[in-house]
Formats: structure tokens, C-alpha cells, sequence
């Protein structure tokens, strides 16, 4: 007896604390707004029509920094967004609904449910190929419009299907990157990549490529969430010493970019070669540190991205970025406001809110608008269908010391160079 | 837009449906004979890839499709799955089933065999164990090309891809995961409330003891093992069919302690209380994605206050009540009712 | 000879240090209170993200300053997690299983928690600080002796983990309060009554165990490429297994583990990748496989070993 009444005693002190919580998190709702956070929408004006778009974002694990960065360009986004539409005289206002998916595929998905049952249809993310996978075939058996602003694996290109990507597979940037490695005079190359998706991907497209231009690629894979780098940059290094390698092709994230560079530095052998990166490690801060500064120089390292060329769009946009909140624009940061804009108009567009009107809206509407990332037509497998690619370096100067440079850009099969970036 | 109540309930049922199946398992492992299995994660992982690559390879050879050219990580590959996923009812159904009983055989079989080390390290060292057998699993998946390597294996068809009505499908699944789960109940129940039972609590609270007095500790622990490990491939299963897409990283020890703090929070032994811990806490984490988006974008992203709420509940209900919401119960066996019986009589 | 056999040897040495550093507290706190405590990989990121906010917000580049700064930090954190959680729970005869998922809710509120306050850093600097890079530092020297560049991070993490060994092997054998320690860990009931004052003497020990850790974390930042909130996670599997290859009760046998990892993850997975194309992706693998190995090989026998049942005769019921 007295049992059963300690069981129900604990249930209910259970169901107390549970509620406390959610009561404190009104609470702690109260305080936010009233500290000044985003205010929720306190217009009198008559009916206005409020759309949500779901964002699953990287903001913990291994895409972090990239994803902090996107929060602020998706705030400057939507505010431009809302502009837009409000200067249109449409009485409609955009709500962006934020979560975090630890750049983890399970995450991924289980946020996207969690929009569905909040009844949102269009989706903005995830970052990493291997969620893009994960989240696929829920998407397109519920008819939610997914669009990823940084899914580069040409494995996703898949007609037909509810998957957008407002950026050019990879199959093209491995293209430009080996042609600038040749270009660079490297013959005999180590391609040290991640074990992922993406990773792979890139690296069988970069052999592919580079062995039609003549040159030897070895690959040598890397496991992926690590704490640290440094038993597999040695492996690296002796690698490259035993094959006589004169060139290094780095497919990396930022976190482990930054480790696996860092550690680089270390080595002799490492610091007396060609370092060549992909678009992953682009824009993070953890790669202006003064040693991984100084080997850039030494190396003269260099690496390509998805960027569009001479777009005065970008770079109207990075200024605004800067001046907003005091942070450059990192890798595939046009993507995602691009994204943005499109799936705003394309709800507008489709007139009434179901995944299927909007999926047809926003093949339409991308076929007519040009941004930051230049024009966003998306191709028959729903991947942007022109994308260019730049150069960039590691370089002194800035506020931090050193800074991220675009000094190239891919065109017509070779690399043409506007700037010097190492003396 | 209105707040798809049906969606939620059905999306979350069939979640706590997958996970209640692992921790009534745990359950039966850990909380009644003692085994402190730190490795779940190893057999869900086992029953979620033997469905995926049995599924996902079948439906392509019954097809007709050459495998060596076109295998299942490969993007053709799946872009065919996609299209002959749902063209034949029987054949779905068939290829769940048949993975049901393979992953239940496979990793019911591997938990057998993992007995052998366990009762060499001793009580202290069985979990870590078990949890190096699971992450060496997962990165020798993580290399083995003909699973998809790194990349994994998606496209996955489901046992009821060919109805067409989205509702229906779920609602089917859901079924599904709920018969298993009863099942799996039923089971453990049976075991539990049984003469060993009550030799499995007798090994966890004094091994030597048990050991004494005759019991055949190691075949005991073995049975249990096999029973638990195969209904935890079971939910791997079901979970391979719920992603639709399989992947080295959805099994890492976290996935374990996750479900252990479930078998805690509802009540160490108890079975119902591990339905309720399961509950609670996938309600939990998906109620609050609802709330979190909801305060704004402040100076923080309010999204990791849900982590922070999370491993807060943990500790708070565990000071309130360590041992869990439900206490342990008597073991119902006829013996006790005819005890009961007796009892009642005396008193009166 | 395989190429690069020089660089393999010295990362060896690094982590061998870096390891010691981090398992030996664990151990020590194990064996002590018997709590396997999850909010140990949390020490690790507070002491580097100590480390990275004096560095970041304040400009302040000096190990030494880092260093007490972030054992005063991590120490008083772990004394609270024991009044605030595992004492009470202790208390109330919880086992050891409940308290040990209760450090794992500390682990995962303790994590986000500092992603917030990372976020809050972050609007008021302009930094970011979910991943940091490297910190160089000024009051700690580097160098080449006799042909071996000596990085900071290896400077660092000598005089550190020296420091710390030399310190801790004192005061457990030498001093009343170490003996105290001991006597608590073997037998904490004998002790209490011997007149031991015994939550005193578990929570000196929690505050210079996780003190220790956290002091391991500012030397981390000197040698990881990018800290992020989640620097302590990818490492606490592998401080475990040198903690279980010790037993969790030896010291000696930690430090061995220690030693024992990171040879295996260095220069073993160097020469299997040499000799026999392993691709060095599998290096976890060989971490793992080590410690069943070792654990199956060498079965700790006594209070956390194997009961002896080669010794069950066959053919009972």
C-alpha cells in the first residue's frame, strides 16, 4: 500500500517538475523578449498573413562555426525578405523557425518532422550531404520543399525529387581544383579527404579529373569526429615523403581543417610542399591563427569555392554582412540568403501553402533571380545549374591579423589569377 | 497553419515505440540480471544494417538488376530503389519479415557470443566492453565497401511504400512497431515474472552467491544476452525502416546512454517503467522543439537550451527519486499469488 | 625504417603526456568514490575554454595565468557536481549506474551550457568562439634540442603533466591528507570511523582531480588546431580506455595504458598504414581492439575482476 502511494507520490513530484520546466521556459520567453531579443510580431495592422520557414542548422559538432555564421546571414535574410514583400504592398510577413541538428544526420531528421507537425512545408538546410540523405525520402514522401544551400555531393543529384540545392555539385569544384593544382605545377598528389559523403565524392572526382590532365593521385581517408589530427597528419607526411608526392589536397570541415592544418605546420616534410584545400574550411576563424597563417604563406596555399564572379550583388552583400555584425560571410553564406529569397517568393508564388504548389513555384522562380550567389536556375536534378568557382587564400592583414582573400577565379578550364596573394 | 496533433502523436509514437522495445531489453539486461550493457547500441546496429542490406540488395536482384554494376550505395542504385520500391506489396513484406527473423537471429547470435568475453573481464568491465564491441562494429562499418561504407545505404524500401496515402503508410508502420513492441513485452514479461527471474535478480545482487547456490551463472547470462541483443536488432529493424537510410554514425555510445537514462528515469527493473521513461523522454525532446524556436533569436540560439533542459531533467528527476518514477515490483509468479494467499489468510 | 618514424615517435610522447594527464584524475576519482563520471569530458573543454576566454575577451596570452585560472575553474565545478548530485544520491544508496547516468545529464547541461555562454562571449566581442584555433603563448618556450623541435604544446605538457605527477605521488604518499585519501578509497567506512573526515576528504579530492583535468585542457589549446564546446567528447573515450587498461584502480597500470595508447595510435597505425595499406580512418579501431585485448588477456582479478570460471566444473545443472 504504502508503496503504491510513494509511486504515485514520485510520479506527481515527476509531473510538477516537468511543468515547472515549461512554466520557466515561458518564462525565460517573457525575459527574452523583453531583453530585447527578436520581438514577436506585435503589428495591429489588419490581418496580416505570417508564413514560417523552417531552418535546420548546424549550431553544435563538427559544422559549427559555419553554422553560427548562418544564423546572422538568415536574420539579415529574412529582414530583407520581409522588406521586400512589405515594398511590394503584399501584406505578408516571413517567420523564420530555427533548429539545431549537431550537424548529425538523426537530428536532421528528427527536425524535420518536428517542422512537419508544425505544419511548415519548406525547409532551409541541412548543411552536410550525409543529412541531405537522411532527411530525403521523408521529404519527398511527405512533399516537404527541402532546399540545402551547402550540399555538395553529386550523389544527391537526383531528378524529380523535393531536394534543392542552391549549389553546384561537387563534381564541378573538383574540376577546378585540379586544374589548379596542375596549373600549380603539382604532378604527384596526396588527396588527404574525409571519410563522409562529401569527402569521397570529391576525392574520386578530383582522381577522375586530375588523371585526365596527367597527374598521379593517392588517396588517403581520415576518420571524421575526432578530438585531434595529429597521428594521421604524420601518417600524412610520411606518406607524401615515401611516395615523393609535391602536393597535398586537403577535404576537410572547418573544425578538423583547422586541427588537421595546424598540426601541418609541424612537419617539415608537410611545410616544404603544395597545399591545395576545398571550399569546406572557407570563412571559419579558427584559421586565421597565426600558425596556420604563417604556413599558408609558406606553403602558398591555396583553395577554390563556390562563388560567383564579379557579382557587385556579393559584394554589396559581404559589406552589409561586415557592418551588421562584424563577421565576413564564410563559405556558401550567398547560398543560404539566396535560398532564402527563393523560398519566400516561391510560397508567394505558389498562392496557397502545400509542397507540391511550392515545389513548382520554386523551379520558376529561380529561373528568373539573380543574387548574391548569382543566378540560382536550378538544373534538371534540382542543383544550381551555373556555378562558378573562386580562389582563395589565407592572407596578413585585417582585424584579426590575417584574413580569408578571393584572388582567382575558375574560367573556361584554366585559372586565372587577379591578385598575388603570397610575395 | 495549424499544429498537426495527429502527425506529432503518430511520429512520436512510432520513435518511443523503437526505443521502447531497447529499453525494456536493457531492462531485462541490466536492470534485472545485472549485465551492465554499455553496448545496445552494437545490436541495433546489426538489425538495422542486416534489414538494409538484405532489403535493399534483395529488391534489386528480385528485379533483375546486376548488383556489380549497380549496387545499392551507388547513386543509379538508388534511384532505381526509389522506383522499384514500391512496386510489390508481397515482396516488401516478404523482405521485412525475412529481415525481422535474420536480425533477431544475427544479432540475438553475436550477444551469445560476447558472453565469453564478459565473464572474463568481470562485473566492473562488462559495459565498457560491450560498448568497444559496438564502436569497433562501427568502424569496421564505417570501411566495408558493400554496406555503403561511410556513406551508408539509403532509399531504404519500407515494408509499406506501396500504399499510396502518406497517413495510411504511417499509421501501418505504427502498427507494426506496436505489435513488435507488445510482443517484445510479452516476452520479457514472461521472463521476468518467472523461476528465473528470480535467478537473474539473484545473479545481480550477489553473483557468488547465486554461484553457490548452484545456478549456472554463465548459460543464464548467455540466454538472457541472446534474448535481449535480438529483440534490440528487432528496433534496429524498425528503425532502418522509419530513416529509410542507414549510417555508421547513428550508433554511437550515445544512442546507448540515452536509453539507459530511460530504463532509470522510469524505474530500474521495473518493466512498465521503462515504457515510461521512453516515453517521457522522447515526448520531452520533441515537445520541446516546439517551444525553443518560439523564443526568438536572442544574443543565444535558444535551440541549445533544449540540451540544457534535457540533462537538467535528468539530474532533478533522479534527486527526487533515484530510483526511478515506478519502484521495482515482486516477481508474479503463481508461487506469489499462492504467498499472497497466505498472507491474507493469516491476517485475518 | 618507415619515413616519418621521428614525428610518429613524438606524438607519442605528446599524447602519452596528454593522456596521463587526463586518465590519472580519473582513476584516482574512481577509485575513490566509484562514480564513473561522464562530466569528466566537460573539465577538459571548461579548463581550454578558460584558456580560450582569457585569450579571446581579455587579450591574455599567458599559460601559467591560464593554467590556475582554469584548475580553480574545473575543480570548484567538480566539487559542486558532488554536493549538488553524487553525494545526495550516494546518500540515499543509489547505484552506481544512477549516479553514473546522473553525470551524464551534468555532461550533456554542461556542454550546451557553454555553447551559450559562447554565444553571450560572442555578442559582446565579436568573436566566435564555438571553434577556436590555436593559441600560441608567451611565457611558454620552444625550440630545437639536438635535432627535436620542441612545440609549445610539448614544453607545455611536460612541465604540466611532471608537475602534476610529481605533486599528486607526494601528497598520496607522503602527506596525512593523501593517506586520508587512500584509506577513504579502500575502505571508506573503516575510515569514517578511524575519524577520517571523510566528505571533506572526497571533495579535496574531487576539486584537485577535476583541477588537474582542467589545468590538462589549457595545455590542449596549445596543441588542437580548433576547440570547439565539444573538445572533451571525442576524447573521453580514449581517456577511459587508458583508465580501464588500469583497472580503474592501479595508477601504474594507467600510466602504462597511457603510454601503451598512444603508441598504438601513433606509431602502431603509422607502420600498419606503411607496411600493410590500413587506411588511417581505422585508428579508433585499434584503440578499442587494445582494450578488449587487453582486458580479455589480462583479466583484473580481486574486487573488479572476472570470477574464476574456467574453475565451473562442466555438466552441472
Amino acid at each position: 500500500m504504502t508503496s503504491n502511494k510513494k509511486a504515485a507520490g514520485s510520479i506527481g513530484m515527476a509531473i510538477i517538475a516537468i511543468v515547472a520546466l515549461v512554466v520557466g521556459l515561458a518564462a525565460g520567453y517573457g525575459i527574452a523578449v523583453m531583453t530585447g531579443g527578436a520581438a514577436p510580431t506585435t503589428a495591429v495592422a489588419p490581418e496580416k498573413k505570417v508564413y514560417s520557414i523552417g531552418f535546420t542548422l548546424p549550431l553544435s559538432g563538427e559544422l559549427s562555426s559555419i553554422g553560427k555564421i548562418w544564423e546572422k546571414v538568415i536574420q539579415l535574410a529574412m529582414e530583407d525578405l520581409n522588406k521586400e514583400v512589405q515594398a511590394c504592398g503584399l501584406n505578408v510577413e516571413f517567420r523564420a523557425v530555427v533548429l539545431d541538428d549537431g550537424t548529425s544526420e538523426e537530428k536532421a531528421l528528427q527536425n524535420v518532422q518536428s517542422f512537419v507537425q508544425q505544419g511548415i512545408k519548406v525547409v532551409i538546410g541541412p548543411a552536410a550531404s550525409a543529412q541531405v540523405k537522411a532527411v530525403k525520402a521523408y521529404a519527398d514522401s511527405n512533399k516537404i520543399v527541402i532546399v540545402s544551400p551547402s550540399s555538395t555531393a553529386p550523389t544527391l543529384a537526383i531528378p524529380g525529387d523535393y531536394i534543392f540545392r542552391t549549389v553546384g555539385s561537387d563534381a564541378g569544384q573538383a574540376k577546378a581544383l585540379a586544374t589548379l593544382a596542375y596549373q600549380e605545377g603539382a604532378r604527384k598528389i596526396v588527396v588527404f579527404h574525409r571519410n563522409d559523403e562529401y569527402g569521397r565524392a570529391f576525392a574520386e572526382f578530383f582522381e577522375r579529373y586530375f588523371g585526365e590532365m596527367g597527374g598521379a593521385t593517392i588517396k588517403l581517408p581520415y576518420q571524421t569526429g575526432l578530438s585531434d589530427y595529429a597521428s594521421e597528419v604524420a601518417t600524412l607526411a610520411s606518406k607524401v615523403q615515401s611516395e615523393g608526392a609535391d602536393a597535398v589536397v586537403l577535404i576537410a570541415f572547418d573544425t578538423d581543417g583547422a586541427n588537421i592544418l595546424s598540426h601541418a605546420a609541424e612537419s617539415a616534410v608537410l611545410s616544404g610542399i603544395r597545399w591545395f584545400v576545398s571550399e569546406g574550411p572557407h570563412g571559419a576563424e579558427e584559421l586565421l591563427s597565426p600558425t596556420i597563417g604563417r604556413f599558408a604563406s609558406k606553403v602558398r596555399l591555396f583553395g577554390t569555392r563556390p562563388l560567383f564572379i564579379a557579382n557587385p550583388l556579393y559584394e554589396d552583400f559581404k559589406k552589409r554582412m561586415i557592418q551588421r555584425f562584424g563577421i565576413e560571410p564564410g563559405v556558401f553564406s550567398e547560398n543560404l540568403y539566396d535560398a532564402v529569397k527563393l523560398a519566400g517568393w516561391a510560397i508567394l508564388r505558389a498562392g496557397t501553402y502545400d509542397g507540391e504548389a511550392i515545389r513548382a513555384a520554386l523551379i520558376e522562380v529561380a529561373k528568373t533571380y539573380y543574387g548574391p550567389s548569382g543566378w540560382t536556375i536550378f538544373d534538371s536534378a534540382g542543383d544550381k545549374a551555373q556555378q562558378d568557382y573562386g580562389v582563395w587564400a589565407i592572407v596578413l592583414g585585417g582585424p584579426k591579423g590575417y584574413q580569408f582573400k578571393d584572388v582567382g577565379l575558375y574560367e573556361r578550364g584554366s585559372i586565372v589569377f587577379l591578385e598575388q596573394a603570397y610575395p | 497553419m495549424g499544429f498537426d496533433v495527429m502527425g506529432f502523436m503518430v511520429s512520436w509514437l512510432t520513435l518511443f515505440g523503437i526505443y521502447a522495445i531497447l529499453s525494456l531489453t536493457l531492462n531485462l539486461e541490466s536492470g534485472t540480471a545485472g549485465i551492465t550493457n554499455f553496448g545496445k547500441a552494437l545490436f541495433y546496429g546489426i538489425g538495422a544494417y542486416v534489414s538494409a542490406t538484405l532489403t535493399t540488395y534483395l529488391i534489386l536482384m528480385s528485379n533483375g538488376v546486376d548488383i556489380n554494376e549497380t549496387p545499392p550505395y551507388d547513386i543509379r542504385g538508388i534511384i532505381l530503389l526509389g522506383e522499384l520500391g514500391n512496386k510489390n506489396p508481397l515482396l516488401n513484406i516478404g523482405f521485412t519479415a525475412l529481415s525481422l527473423v535474420v536480425a533477431f537471429a544475427v544479432a540475438g547470435l553475436i550477444g551469445y557470443l560476447l558472453t565469453y568475453p564478459i565473464l572474463r573481464v568481470g562485473p566492473a568491465f562488462v559495459g565498457f566492453t560491450l560498448l568497444s564491441a559496438g564502436e569497433l562494429l562501427r568502424i569496421f562499418l564505417q570501411h566495408y565497401e558493400p554496406v555503403g561504407a561511410s556513406k551508408g545505404l539509403m532509399a531504404i524500401p519500407t515494408p509499406f511504400s506501396w500504399i499510396a496515402e502518406g497517413r495510411v503508410r504511417e499509421l501501418a508502420y505504427l502498427g507494426l512497431v506496436m505489435g513488435l513492441v507488445a510482443l517484445t513485452y510479452l516476452a520479457v514479461h514472461r521472463l521476468v515474472n518467472s523461476p528465473l527471474g528470480r535467478t537473474l535478480r539473484a545473479i545481480r545482487d550477489d553473483e557468488i552467491a547465486a554461484l553457490c547456490l548452484g545456478k549456472h551463472v554463465p548459460r543464464t547470462k548467455a540466454t538472457i544476452l541472446f534474448i535481449g541483443s535480438g529483440f534490440a536488432g528487432v528496433a534496429g529493424v524498425l528503425l532502418a525502416y522509419y530513416l529509410t537510410s542507414v549510417n555508421p554514425n547513428m550508433f554511437m555510445p550515445l544512442v546507448t546512454f540515452n536509453v539507459w537514462a530511460m530504463i532509470i528515469l522510469g524505474g530500474f527493473g521495473n518493466l512498465r517503467g521503462s515504457l515510461l521513461g521512453a516515453a517521457i523522454i522522447t515526448f520531452v525532446d520533441r515537445a520541446l522543439t516546439f517551444v525553443t524556436p518560439q523564443l526568438g533569436v536572442a544574443v543565444i540560439s535558444p535551440d541549445y537550451l533544449r540540451w540544457v533542459v534535457v540533462g537538467l531533467l535528468i539530474v532533478v528527476v533522479l534527486l527526487v527519486n533515484p530510483k526511478g518514477l515506478l519502484p521495482e515490483g515482486p516477481i508474479k509468479t503463481p508461487a506469489l499469488d499462492v504467498i499472497n494467499e497466505e498472507l491474507r489468510d493469516d491476517s485475518k | 625504417m618507415i619515413p616519418g618514424l621521428q614525428q610518429a615517435l613524438m606524438n607519442t610522447v605528446q599524447y602519452a603526456l596528454f593522456y596521463l594527464i587526463f586518465s590519472i584524475p580519473l582513476t584516482l576519482s574512481y577509485r575513490t568514490t566509484k562514480v564513473i563520471n561522464f562530466a569528466h569530458a566537460n573539465f577538459i573543454t571548461y579548463g581550454a575554454y578558460v584558456a580560450i576566454f582569457l585569450h579571446g575577451i581579455a587579450g591574455l596570452d599567458m599559460m601559467s595565468v591560464a593554467a590556475v585560472l582554469a584548475f580553480l575553474v574545473t575543480g570548484s565545478m567538480a566539487v559542486l557536481n558532488n554536493l549538488l548530485v553524487f553525494a545526495p544520491l550516494q546518500k540515499r544508496g543509489s547505484s552506481p549506474a544512477i549516479v553514473m547516468i546522473s553525470s551524464m545529464g551534468l555532461w550533456i547541461a554542461y556542454k550546451y551550457l557553454l555553447y551559450m555562454i559562447t554565444d553571450v562571449a560572442h555578442h559582446y566581442t565579436g568573436r566566435n568562439f564555438v571553434s577556436y584555433g590555436r593559441i600560441t603563448y608567451s611565457d611558454v618556450p620552444r625550440g630545437v634540442i639536438g635535432g627535436i623541435g620542441f612545440s609549445q604544446a610539448l614544453v607545455a605538457s611536460l612541465i604540466a603533466t611532471t608537475i602534476s605527477m610529481v605533486l599528486l605521488y607526494l601528497l598520496l604518499e607522503k602527506t596525512k591528507i593523501g593517506r586520508a585519501m587512500r584509506a577513504v578509497a579502500d575502505n571508506p567506512w573503516l575510515a569514517e570511523i578511524s575519524g577520517v573526515p571523510r566528505s571533506l576528504v572526497v571533495n579535496l579530492m574531487w576539486f584537485i582531480c577535476g583541477g588537474m583535468v582542467g589545468a590538462g585542457g589549457v595545455v590542449w589549446t596549445s596543441f588542437s588546431g580548433a576547440i570547439t564546446p565539444e573538445a572533451g567528447d571525442s576524447m573521453i573515450l580514449q581517456v577511459f580506455t587508458v583508465g580501464f587498461i588500469g583497472g580503474l584502480v592501479s595508477l601504474m597500470r594507467t600510466g602504462m595504458g597511457a603510454a601503451l595508447i598512444a603508441a598504438i595510435e601513433n606509431v602502431g597505425i603509422a607502420m600498419l598504414n606503411a607496411y600493410f595499406g590500413v587506411p588511417v580512418s581505422f585508428r579508433p579501431f585499434l584503440t578499442f581492439a587494445t582494450l578488449i585485448i587487453t582486458l580479455i588477456a589480462f583479466p583484473p582479478l580481486g574486487a573488479g575482476g572476472g570470477l574464476p570460471y574456467r574453475f565451473l566444473r562442466r555438466g552441472r545443472k
